[in-house]
């Protein structure tokens, strides 16, 4: 790996750079460097996560198998599953579309570099974080899922859940903050001509994502920020003895959970629908299509998560609508298999490498789309949740669909990225042996599973067959790795003496390939005119020319980006505290022994909610001034809300100081850890607010204020909106309905 | 009685309904005669019927709360939503009312008409008294109305953008979600009045019976129909929405290419 760091860097930095190689690496907010160091980091990982994988292989290569003990295997299965999913896949889709998305819009950058730093470096961090647990022998093993109460205090008392859940919301802010990024930059830097209905589909599927990275995340946060506060509070959210709700856990878990499959599996969908035209010599059959059912994907992925959760025993209504809900996804993604294939059907196919990966994904996501239709019918479900047969289900949709995707994506992009081109008779290699490594693997599994072989169980009794077929499955995950070693040294071997790529090595058609191999710092010298979704196509083919689609300039499409970032920011917060608010209701909605809602001082609160509502209005008082120009009035408006805003802070500390004197702790009952942890986000919310305007406060003072800050307080003012207009759903479900109740 | 005689007998005669059912249609015809939209007035004025009426109505008048929840939606997203597809292209709001329907009015009516009649006090209102479930009827399909006029009004100028519109649809199926899933999770009833009904009909037999219905069980279906099907309404006019953007012209970029 090191060796293709190094191979890496003399191709992609200039010799001015090379001199500070370490440094310029370190402090770059390039987003093509990003996203190289986003893949190099998802390699690194994927390295770990693929060795956990081979660990369980060879403990469960025979029956009774003894190689590996119970409580190490749990470890590896936990591992291995957060490891693909936060710090394999994940980094390096978001590489991806780290590089490509910019390219492909005709942009010189992403609309925040520092912010994009920023969130490429939260996965480092939250990646060390979860595995320096098990340099402290201490690695969770309660699933990646981490049921309570397994994941509670009492049943895992050691360190591992909580370094696992610091780790996973390190790492979902770090994807919050990248989606922010990736939705500002499609919506506010694409080029002229590039309207929106013209973007290419890897970055329209990754727009889209984007805004599902945004719902689903923030609610495992929520999930997280609760089991945290169990675990080091003494709370008892999801502790069944104390009343709380393990079922609760499971239904947040799995309302982030199922949107997360389709976060892993858009962009994937993305690299398909840009890899299957150009080498099938065809435009995608029926772009809107493909690009609508990625939103119904996306919509529907919200709404049926409890499909997961059919063998808990929610009862038959619950079961019936998600059985119907989650059968429903089946219809975009069918109608996105039908394209692709129509795509194929009758093009000039060219067997290339990215393309041989795209038809594996095919025929395999197929497979895994199918098996999963069979988890959506509820008495199949309960008989084969919890056997091999699940595990092969999702192994076919996120190795068989996902992983092969970013393959064939990684053999597409690479001569962009590096300037050279990979070897086509290791790419065939690397490529056999994946295909048959992964079916021989997982194919087995499938029956295994309707057999009774129940997952997440260290060993297995000696059953007829069952030896045979695991062998099977355990040799041919060495195959998987062979090839994953031949797809490195496929690397390595094209930054040494590879062929050189040129700009368009594939006669493909989007803008990223209309520039220098690897890309210029400045991406782009000058662009070609755009006026269809294949750009490349009408400056090679003047006289035949795609069809125009809509208005080069298509009006309402273009916002500030400072205000489309805090608007996103906005709306993945009112995700958090959506689930904060409906926990709050679930526990209280039933008064809870003990202290409750009623004993607090609704009047005292009432005044101290009418000063943060007022400082809405002073901060857009001193929105307006500024406008107008008028600095002292913007400054003295600014100091009112400021004002305001402490009053409202020192209200909540005055009440905070009365119910912990009254003998009201967090750890008290339900309706306290609500309460504390609710209001708490709440006010931590506010003093960010408050600590932002003091800067924007110091910033006017020093007189810095016309020139590029001046949106700052624009954004500020969002925030604070959207602060108050929380502090509103709070009021009344805090303090005023549980009196009615 | 089984399920097949009350579907036969069991429909509720509503002079009201059928008198403005009426006075919809013939006010429709007077103005705009006999056109190619003609169709959706009629579907209009059916479902309206077949709300208050059909076996439906019985059961929502102080039986079911899910059943109850099924009337709602069809009142407020698709008497409305038909009704105004059967206005031909002319017809345009009066300025004066038009610049009442901002938007942001309009979703807080559609959203609005959902999660004010289930407020408790309400709710129970509507159930026990026939005046109540009359204004109810009456407010929900003027929300509704407003709610669509923003996608469905005649003229495309009084209309919003299409990205816009996938915004606001996608909002409110945000928010019925929300109130969706109260509903289906909440320990507590809701609507006390359908809890101990008044078995006019002699049908407490059959639900509680061959459906299998308690008081829990009917509120968590109808949390589900507002969760789930309801919320596959605004997905479809999201794709409406698409399907407008996607096909809008590519008029003025002629001229530059």
């Amino acid at each position: 790996m090191n060796e293709a760091e190094a191979v890496l860097e003399t191709v992609v930095l200039s010799p001015d750079q090379r001199a500070h190689y370490q440094l310029a690496w370190l402090s770059t907010v390039d987003h093509k460097r990003l996203g190289i160091l986003y893949m190099l980091t998802g390699l690194v990982f994927f390295i770990i996560g693929g060795s956990e994988a081979l660990l369980m292989r060879l403990q469960l290569a025979v029956p009774n198998n003894h190689l590996i003990p119970p409580d190490t295997f749990n470890m590896l299965f936990t591992m291995h599953g957060t490891t693909m999913i936060f710090l394999v896949v994940m980094p390096l889709m978001f590489g991806l579309g780290n590089y490509f998305i910019p390219l492909q819009i005709g942009a010189r950058d992403m609309a925040f570099p520092r912010l994009n730093a920023f969130s490429f470096w939260l996965v480092p961090l939250g990646g060390i974080l979860l595995h320096f647990s098990i340099l402290i022998g201490d690695a969770s093993t309660v699933g990646w899922f981490a049921y309570a109460p397994l994941s509670e205090t009492p049943y895992a008392s050691r360190l591992g859940v909580d370094y696992w859940a610091i780790s996973l919301l390190v790492l979902g802010i770090g994807s919050v903050g990248t989606a922010i990024n990736f939705i500002t930059t499609v919506f506010c830097l694409r080029a002229p001509g590039m309207t929106l209905r013209r973007v290419p589909l890897f970055t329209w599927m990754s727009f889209i994502n984007s805004m599902l990275v945004l719902a689903a995340m923030p609610v495992l946060n929520g999930a997280l920020v609760m089991l945290l506060i169990d675990r080091r509070l003494n709370t008892h959210f999801f502790l069944p003895a104390e009343g709380g709700s393990p079922i609760l856990w499971q239904h947040i878990f799995w309302a982030f959970g199922h949107p997360e499959v389709y976060i892993l599996a858009i962009p994937g969908f993305g690299i398909i629908s840009e890899v299957v035209p150009v080498f099938s010599r065809k435009p995608i059959f029926g772009y809107e299509f493909v690009a609508g059912s990625t939103i119904a994907i996306a919509l529907l992925s919200l709404g049926v998560w409890a499909h997961h959760m059919f063998t808990v025993g929610l009862g038959r209504p619950m079961d019936t609508f998600f059985a119907a809900s989650s059968m429903l996804i089946a219809i975009p993604t069918g109608v996105k298999v039908l394209n692709w294939s129509a795509t194929l059907y009758r093009g000039r196919i060219r067997l290339r490498t990215p393309m041989l990966y795209c038809i594996a994904f095919l025929v395999q996501f197929l497979c895994g789309g199918i098996t999963g239709i069979s988890h959506a019918i509820v008495p199949l479900d309960w008989q084969t949740k919890n056997s091999y047969y699940l595990v092969a289900h999702f192994h076919y949709v996120a190795v068989g669909g996902v992983f092969f995707s970013i393959l064939a994506g990684f053999h597409y992009w690479f001569p962009k990225i590096s300037g050279r081109m990979l070897s086509e008779k290791l790419g065939r290699l690397s490529f056999w042996l994946m295909v048959i490594g992964f079916n021989g693997t997982f194919l087995p599994q499938h029956i295994l599973g309707l057999a009774g072989m129940g997952r997440r169980i260290f060993t297995y009794p000696d059953l007829p067959w069952w030896g045979v077929l695991n062998m099977i499955s355990t040799v041919c995950a060495f195959f998987m790795a062979a090839g994953a070693i031949v797809v490195l040294t496929n690397v390595v071997n094209a930054l040494i003496r590879g062929q050189p790529a040129g700009d368009n090595p594939w006669e493909a058609w989007t803008l990223e390939w209309a520039t220098t191999s690897p890309p210029p710092e400045e991406n782009f010298d000058a662009l070609p005119p755009i006026h269809s979704r294949r750009p490349l196509w009408d400056t090679a083919n003047p006289d035949r020319p795609d069809p125009v689609v809509g208005p080069d300039n298509e009006t309402g499409e273009r916002w500030d980006k400072h205000v489309t970032a805090i608007v996103a920011f906005a709306l993945s917060e009112a995700g958090f505290f959506g689930t904060l608010i409906l926990a709050f209701l679930y526990y209280n909605v039933q008064p809870q022994p003990g202290p409750s809602p009623k004993e607090l001082d609704i009047v005292r609160t009432a005044f101290f909610s009418v000063c943060l509502f007022a400082s809405s209005f002073t901060i857009w008082r001193s929105e307006k001034c500024q406008h107008r120009g008028n600095t002292a009035g913007m400054v003295t408006w600014l100091l009112g809300t400021i004002a305001l805003g402490t009053v409202f802070i020192a209200g909540q500390g005055m009440e905070y100081a009365n119910l912990l004197t009254h003998g009201m702790r967090i750890d008290s009952n339900l309706f306290t850890s609500t309460f504390f942890t609710l209001t708490g986000f709440h006010g931590i919310h506010v003093i960010v607010g408050l600590l932002l305007m003091v800067i924007m406060l110091v910033l006017a003072l020093m007189g810095d204020f016309r020139g590029k800050s001046a949106s700052g307080l624009a954004m500020v003012g969002i925030y604070w909106h959207f602060v108050d207009a929380v502090w509103v759903i709070v009021l009344s479900v805090v303090y005023i309905i549980p009196r009615f109740i | 009685m089984n399920l097949t005689q009350f579907l036969i007998s069991d429909w509720v005669w509503s002079p009201l309904a059928v008198f403005c059912a009426v006075a919809g249609l013939i006010t429709y015809f007077r103005y705009f005669g006999w056109n190619e939209r003609a169709g959706w007035i009629v579907a209009s004025a059916t479902v309206f019927l077949l709300t208050l009426m059909s076996p439906l109505a019985a059961l929502a008048e102080g039986y079911l709360f899910c059943a109850h929840t099924a009337q709602h939606i069809l009142l407020v997203l698709v008497v409305p939503a038909f009704a105004l597809l059967a206005l031909p292209d002319s017809v345009r709001m009066p300025a004066r009312i038009a610049r009442l329907l901002h938007p942001a009015v309009c979703w807080a009516c559609g959203v609005g008409a959902m999660w004010l009649w289930h407020a408790p006090l309400l709710c129970n209102a509507a159930a026990e008294s026939r005046s109540v479930s009359a204004v109810q009827t009456i407010s929900l399909l003027i929300m509704g109305g407003a709610f669509w006029w923003q996608l469905l009004a005649p003229s495309e100028s009084q209309r919003m953008g299409p990205l816009h519109a996938m915004a606001y649809l996608f909002a409110a199926c945000v928010a019925c979600t929300v109130l969706g899933i109260i509903l289906t999770f909440s320990p507590v009833t809701i609507c006390k009045a359908y809890l101990h009904p008044v078995d006019r009909l002699g049908i407490e037999g059959m639900i509680q019976g061959n459906l299998g219905m308690t008081g829990m069980r009917d509120q968590q279906i109808g949390g589900l129909i507002m969760w789930v099907p309801m919320c596959l309404v605004y997905l479809g006019s999201i794709f409406g929405q698409l399907a407008r953007w996607y096909a809008a012209p590519a008029e003025t970029t002629l001229s530059v290419s």
